[in-house]
């Protein structure tokens, strides 16, 4: 919880270097929480990883976006973080000044965030660090909807989700999962698209095996 | 060398010829006439030794003081305000020594922060809000802020606090988190020796 003190340093004699991720917060010799969440360790680094509606832009996330605005040099995007985020014009695959996307208002956009800070608007980038594109970039038709934090993360990690191995088994279909908070999906059918949506946001709080029977059941009942 | 009239002048009053006298500051010279543009004090300067023009200058000086207002090429400390993409918006403080009364604006723009590699500059590296930066006003900008330069060794920031002092809710933290200058791009924060990117000032002392 915030104000929990999870470490102190001066009690360790230390040499080794400690990364505080996202979270954590250093006050004088101690390291204290300043989320909720669950403390995770990683090597050499700490961070707390809570679920929550908002959105907290952190550097090196992958976000759903959608455009708001643009402005001279770049678009104004909508995270469902506190701020807005700014997406250079530049900042897409094969974008040259001749050739600038032409994204209106209420276009959704997949892109990385680059930097961020409570003091600054996030920059995004709809490409990767190489300066390749690699699946960011806008994402067309589709159905779009939010989630928690929690689940977002859930969705991308490893190993794979169990409503997405299993829906992958039996259907086709694309799907774009944000950090903060949305998901992305496209499929030829309408029905599919909702099946897809329904199972993911109603596996939150299943175990695996239940998971996977909610998978069946709904697949059944789509027959 | 000044002498002191102690004569009080209005705007539009005939203060001498131009042929006998020059014209300087709150007066002007109209048609071979020099009169006066404020209400104020007649001051007559001798003319520099040396100097071609032998006329005597006249001045017309206030009685009080006016609130100090920045103006191009004074110097002004200033706060931070907002640090974004390409400019940072601060509240100018104090013109040279003394502070001003009412509240100006001044924003210091991507190219006005430093000499060298000026469209290298990362603005969030540069300053962050709360900083206190000394700066010179470059000119009277737009209606809404002066525009403002660090672009000197002696301008940046002067005093910073750094994100461990910066005051949270539930932590009572009594020691003081001003950054002390490692360089002219560095500060470190004394409670937890991190260091942070500012565009420090070199304060000569």
């Amino acid at each position: 919880l915030p104000g929990d003190v999870v470490f102190d340093l001066a009690a360790q004699a230390q040499n080794k270097v400690l990364r505080l991720g996202s979270g954590l917060s250093q006050d004088a010799d101690r390291v204290v929480a300043i989320k909720a969440g669950r403390l995770n360790h990683a090597k050499s680094k700490l961070w707390v990883e809570g679920s929550q509606k908002r959105y907290i832009p952190s550097a090196e996330d992958s976000v759903i976006g959608i455009v708001i605005d643009r402005r001279a040099e770049e678009f104004l995007v909508d995270l469902n973080a506190p701020v807005l985020g700014l997406l250079p014009i530049l900042s897409f695959e094969g974008a040259t000044r001749k050739n600038i996307p032409n994204l209106k208002a209420r276009a959704v956009v997949y892109g990385r965030v680059v930097k961020a800070h409570r003091d600054i608007s996030p920059a995004l980038s709809c490409l990767d660090a190489s300066g390749k594109g690699s699946g960011y970039g806008p994402l067309k038709e589709g159905y779009l909807f939010e989630c928690s934090t929690g689940l977002a993360r859930s969705l991308l990690g490893t190993p794979t989700y169990p409503v997405l191995e299993a829906l992958g088994k039996s259907l086709a279909f694309e799907i774009a999962v944000g950090v903060n908070g949305r998901v992305w999906v496209k499929s030829d059918a309408p029905a599919t698209t909702v099946l897809v949506s329904n199972a993911i946001i109603n596996s939150e709080c299943l175990s695996a095996a239940q998971q996977h029977i909610l998978v069946q059941k709904l697949l059944q009942a789509a027959k | 060398m000044a002498k002191r009239e102690d004569d009080l002048r209005t705007p539009g009053e005939l203060l001498g010829l131009a042929s006998e006298f020059n014209a300087g500051r709150g007066s002007y010279c109209h048609d071979g006439k020099i009169y006066a543009s404020l209400v104020g004090i007649r001051h007559l300067i001798e003319a520099k030794q040396g100097s071609d023009d032998l006329r005597p200058t006249i001045e017309i000086r206030r009685e009080k003081e006016r609130d100090a207002v920045p103006e191009a090429g004074s110097t002004v400390t200033a706060k931070i305000t907002k640090v974004q993409a390409r400019m940072a918006s601060a509240d100018i403080v104090c013109v040279g020594p003394r502070a001003v009364k009412e509240k100006f604006t001044g924003i210091v723009r991507q190219q006005d922060v430093r000499l060298t590699e000026i469209d290298k500059v990362d603005m969030h590296s540069s300053f962050r809000p709360g900083d206190i930066i000394r700066a010179e006003v470059i000119s009277l900008g737009d209606s809404r802020a002066y525009y403002l330069s660090t672009a000197k060794n002696e301008l940046g920031v002067v005093s910073a606090v750094s994100v461990a002092g910066m005051p949270k809710f539930f932590l009572v933290s009594t020691k003081s988190a001003t950054m002390v200058a490692v360089s002219w791009q560095e500060m470190q924060c004394p409670l937890t020796n991190q260091r942070e990117p500012r565009k420090v000032a070199k304060v000569v002392t």
